[in-house]
This record gives C-alpha cells, sequence and structure tokens, in this order.
C-alpha cells in the first residue's frame, strides 16, 4: 500500500461521522432513522440490541447507532460512547409520566467523559399527537438551559410519524468546526 | 516368603509392642472408617440416579438424564399452575425444597459421568441443569407469595389500601412538575378510580384529532376504550378488564397485575407485568421487560365498527405477532419462563361491546 493510498484512506475516514442515538424506549428513534432513510415504519419492534445506518449527506458518511432504550439494555448505551461525533437525545414529548426518567438518563449520558465533545440535538418527537409538550415546554421539564456552556445543543421537535422538523432538526450546524462537520450531517 | 528377612510388621503384628492408648484409637479409627463406608452405601441407596457409573454408555445416560429431567420439569409445572387450581398442592415450599435437592442430585450425576461423556453432551446437560435451575427460582418466586407484587404492599405500609391509593396518585402527578417547575396538563384519561366500568368512544374525524390516552391507577375496574386512537399509557392496575380499540401508534404499559388485556396496536411494550392475560394483535413483536407470568393470545374485541377502525390503523391483518414476544429479562434462544401462549381452553371467547354510545 502506498504513501497515497494510506493518506487517501485517512481522508475518508474523516467525512465519516459517528452519530449515537438514544433516548428512552418508546420515543422512536428506529421509527425517525427509517424515516430519513425513506425506509417503511410501519413495522418496527422495540430494539434489541441496536441498528446501525449508513448514509450519505452531502459530502459526509453518516454512520448513526441507533441503540435500544429498553430499562434493561440502557446499561449498554455506554458500549457505544467511544468516537461519538454526534449525540441525538429522542424524547416521547407524550409521555408526560416518564419525562423524570427521561431528564435523570440524559443528565446522566451528559456526565460521560467520553461525550463531552460530542454536540447534542435533542428531538422532541411525536409532536404530532395531540396532548404532546411543545420543544419549550421539554426545555423546561428537561431544564436545558442550565446546561453547561461548552455544549452545543440544539431542541428540535419533529414527528417521525409525518417526517415534519426531522430535516431541519439535521440541518443545524453549530460554530466549532468539529461541530460543523458533525451538525452539518444532522 | 519364610526364608526372607521378615516382613515390614503389620498393624495386627506389632499391638504387642504398642501402648493401650494406641491401640484403642487404632480400633476408633478402624471403626470410623467402617460407619463411614455403611453411611455412604446407605446414603446411596434412596437417591435413584446414583447408580455406580458402571454402564459407562452415553446413551443409557442420556436417556436416564432426560427421564429425571423431565419427572422435575413437570413437577414444575404442576408447582408453578398451583396457585390457580381450585385445589392447590398443599405445601408447595417443601415440594420445591425436595424438587431442588434432586436438581443436585441430577448435577452430581452428571459429574460423576462426565468422564466417559463426550465434552458435548456434559455442556448440553450443565445447560439444561442451569435452566432448571432458574426455572425452579421463577417458580420459587410465583409461589411463595413474599415476592408477589411491589405496589400491593406499599399501601399496607400506610394502612387500608382504598384511601392510601388517592394520594399516591398525587404524589405521582406533582412530580412532573417538580422538575424544572414546570406545570404538566392535565391529558384525557381515566384514573384513580375503584370498581367502575369506565367507557369512552374515540370519533375519529381523520387521524389528526386523535390523541393519547391514560389509563392509571384503577383497581377492579373494566375500562372500554373503542374506536381508534394514537397512542395508549396504561399505568398501575390491578383486577382490571381493558377492552380496546385500534392504537394506531404504541401502548405502554407498566406495573399492572391480576389483568385482562384486549389490544390492537402498533406496538406494545409490558413493563412489570404480574400474572396478566394479553389479547393482542400487533403488527411487530411485542415485548415484555421484568415481568412474569403473563400469557398472551390473539385479539378478540368485538363492538360495532371494528372492521373499520381496524383497517383505518392498518391493522386488520393477522400477523400472528402476538405470539413472538421478546423478553428482554431474557436474552437466550430457549423460551422465557416468564410468559407463555394462553392454552386455548383457558381463553375467554369474543368480547362483544355492543352499543358504544351508551
Amino acid at each position: 500500500m502506498g504513501l497515497l493510498s494510506i493518506i487517501r484512506k485517512i481522508k475518508r475516514k474523516e467525512k465519516e461521522m459517528r452519530i449515537l442515538m438514544v433516548g428512552l424506549d418508546n420515543s422512536g428513534k428506529t421509527t425517525i432513522v427509517l424515516k430519513i432513510n425513506g425506509e417503511d415504519t410501519s413495522v418496527i419492534s422495540p430494539t434489541l440490541g441496536f441498528n446501525i445506518k449508513t448514509m450519505a449527506y452531502n459530502k459526509y458518511t453518516l454512520n448513526i447507532w441507533d441503540v435500544g432504550g429498553q430499562r434493561t439494555i440502557r446499561s449498554y448505551w455506554r458500549n457505544y460512547f467511544e468516537q461519538t461525533d454526534g449525540l441525538v437525545w429522542v424524547v416521547d414529548s407524550s409521555d408526560l409520566r416518564r419525562l423524570d426518567d427521561c431528564k435523570f438518563e440524559l443528565d446522566n449520558l451528559l456526565k460521560e467523559e467520553r461525550l463531552s465533545g460530542a454536540s447534542l440535538l435533542i428531538l422532541a418527537n411525536k409532536q404530532d399527537i395531540q396532548g404532546a409538550l411543545s420543544p419549550d415546554e421539554i426545555t423546561k421539564v428537561l431544564n436545558l438551559e442550565a446546561m453547561d456552556k461548552t455544549r452545543h445543543w440544539r431542541i428540535v421537535g419533529c414527528s417521525a410519524y409525518t417526517g415534519d422538523g426531522l430535516l431541519e432538526g439535521f440541518d443545524w450546524r453549530p460554530l466549532d468546526e468539529r461541530a460543523v462537520t458533525t451538525m452539518i450531517a444532522l | 516368603m519364610e526364608e526372607q528377612a521378615p516382613p515390614p510388621p503389620l498393624p495386627t503384628t506389632t499391638t504387642e509392642t504398642l501402648d493401650a492408648a494406641t491401640q484403642r484409637k487404632h480400633a476408633a479409627m478402624l471403626d470410623r472408617l467402617s460407619n463411614l463406608q455403611q453411611s455412604r452405601l446407605l446414603s446411596h441407596k434412596p437417591s435413584p440416579i446414583d447408580t455406580p457409573p458402571s454402564f459407562e454408555s452415553t446413551q443409557s445416560f442420556l436417556s436416564r438424564f432426560s427421564t429425571t429431567k423431565l419427572a422435575i420439569e413437570s413437577d414444575l409445572a404442576r408447582i408453578r399452575q398451583s396457585p390457580s387450581d381450585p385445589n392447590p398442592i398443599p405445601d408447595p415450599k417443601s415440594q420445591l425444597q425436595s424438587l431442588s435437592l434432586s436438581i443436585a442430585g441430577l448435577e452430581k450425576f452428571v459429574a460423576e459421568n462426565s468422564y466417559f461423556l463426550p465434552s458435548y453432551e456434559v455442556r448440553t446437560c450443565l445447560k439444561s441443569i442451569s435452566d432448571l435451575k432458574q426455572t425452579l427460582d421463577h417458580v420459587t418466586s410465583l409461589v411463595i407469595p413474599k415476592k408477589k407484587f411491589s405496589f400491593k404492599s406499599k399501601p399496607t405500609k400506610k394502612g387500608p389500601i382504598a384511601p392510601t391509593s388517592p394520594t399516591q396518585t398525587e404524589s405521582r402527578n406533582t412530580e412532573p412538575t417538580k422538575v424544572g417547575s414546570f406545570k404538566v396538563p392535565d391529558l384525557p384519561g381515566f384514573r384513580s378510580k375503584e370498581s367502575e366500568v369506565l367507557t369512552k368512544v374515540f370519533k375519529g374525524g381523520g387521524l389528526d384529532e386523535i390523541g393519547e390516552f391514560t389509563v392509571s391507577d384503577l383497581v377492579d375496574c373494566e375500562v372500554r376504550l373503542l374506536g381508534c386512537l394514537r397512542a395508549l399509557f396504561v399505568h398501575r392496575l390491578r383486577n382490571c378488564r381493558v377492552y380496546v380499540g385500534p392504537v394506531f401508534g404504541s401502548v405502554l404499559i407498566e406495573e399492572v397485575e391480576g389483568c385482562v388485556f384486549v389490544l390492537a396496536s402498533h406496538q406494545i411494550r409490558i413493563h412489570r407485568a404480574t400474572l396478566n392475560d394479553f389479547y393482542l394483535r400487533v403488527r411487530s413483536r411485542p415485548i415484555i421487560e421484568d415481568s412474569c407470568g403473563v400469557r398472551f393470545a390473539p385479539y378478540c374485541l368485538r363492538y360495532d365498527g371494528v372492521e373499520r377502525d381496524l383497517e383505518e390503523s392498518n391493522l386488520n391483518e393477522e400477523t400472528g405477532n402476538w405470539a413472538n414476544v421478546d423478553d428482554f429479562r431474557w436474552l437466550k434462544a430457549v423460551q422465557s419462563p416468564n410468559w407463555a401462549v394462553l392454552p386455548e381452553s383457558e381463553r375467554i371467547s369474543a368480547v362483544e361491546i355492543l352499543n358504544p354510545d351508551t
């Protein structure tokens, strides 16, 4: 293997983004991924383990890791933290009872050192359901304003069912270089 | 022999030279040895599988192993059924103890014969033994009532069940308010009722008008939700019957005990459920987590217009997924002990609800 091909390979690697998608069970992570990818979302079983989707977005290759959110398997989330460029936290905006749970798990996640460099996109999913909280309300409930100032974050309301808001969320571009590359993707 | 040098002195020949104490010791030792031998022989007799491993044939070992295993399994199944039996087994605790001993015996049997068995057979046998142990643990937790269900014990600490259940609800409702000092609005639902029949008809004029619905903190109620709805949350129900028309999104059920559910939905998640029957139609695989004693059967709700509603919600097709349950607490290829298919003879006949408008 010549030097040139090695360099090419490294270059190609740089354009690969690793995006970790987590959140409580029933928040719609898998549905979001499949919807973005234009696949059928009518038959989705609760995720036992994880799914990886590779998508091309502009000149980037996105590796989206959609990890199951059932309580039993949340402890395995940490196995996916390494080298995560972008973090997507999905909230079921209609599940008011478990917003406590949701806040607790998100706070825990953000304490994780290996994720300290990752930008955070919060998707307030299920906006199509009557009675769902708006992104502003979710921001208050999850107390997002109190988050560490060094973290780039954004919340976007969406509906994986109708597809509304998904592209908006994935179009966000924070300022710093690292995050730019990530969030162009997002 | 006689011509050679005298043989090393045997114990018996040297007794004269030993003092009396040593002699006594010696006799006692012989005594102990023979006693040991006796007791060993005795203890071998009662256990049916403790035959000396003289046959050294994999075939006969395996057949003996599987007979014992089957016997233990059927005993376990019988004890497991006993709580719902009209005439329960008198002393399940001691029965379970003796079963535990049988399993230990079986394990010993494998260990004793492992020297001639192919390693594959040893592995398989040990695997079945560990499965048996797990089933035993599970059945024990089912039959011995102390572990039964958590929300039952909470109210009893404070006093009678009825007065405490509303306060429980109150404390729950205030929880979201604590978070970021945000007031959570009241959403449509049935909450904190006892011994009532609760009916709600969803007249969907298009799917966008259909929202979510919550059913929580009910005891001894019958809940009928007819028509299509978008999402359903079920939380803390005891001894209830819940009949629901098609749910176009997902259903989340947590902390239910002794209930019957008839549900059709795209996704169904069941958490912390004890001893419930579910009659489901579901497009994906239903899941259970931290549950036990749950049984599944196909959807059987009838009301005027159910076929139309099912079709509108894309649930008109019977996928058979009601029997494809994933247990997140049992990530193994073998069947989870926490759920079962409800035997046809024990299923309820179709639930028919007339005049949903009333």
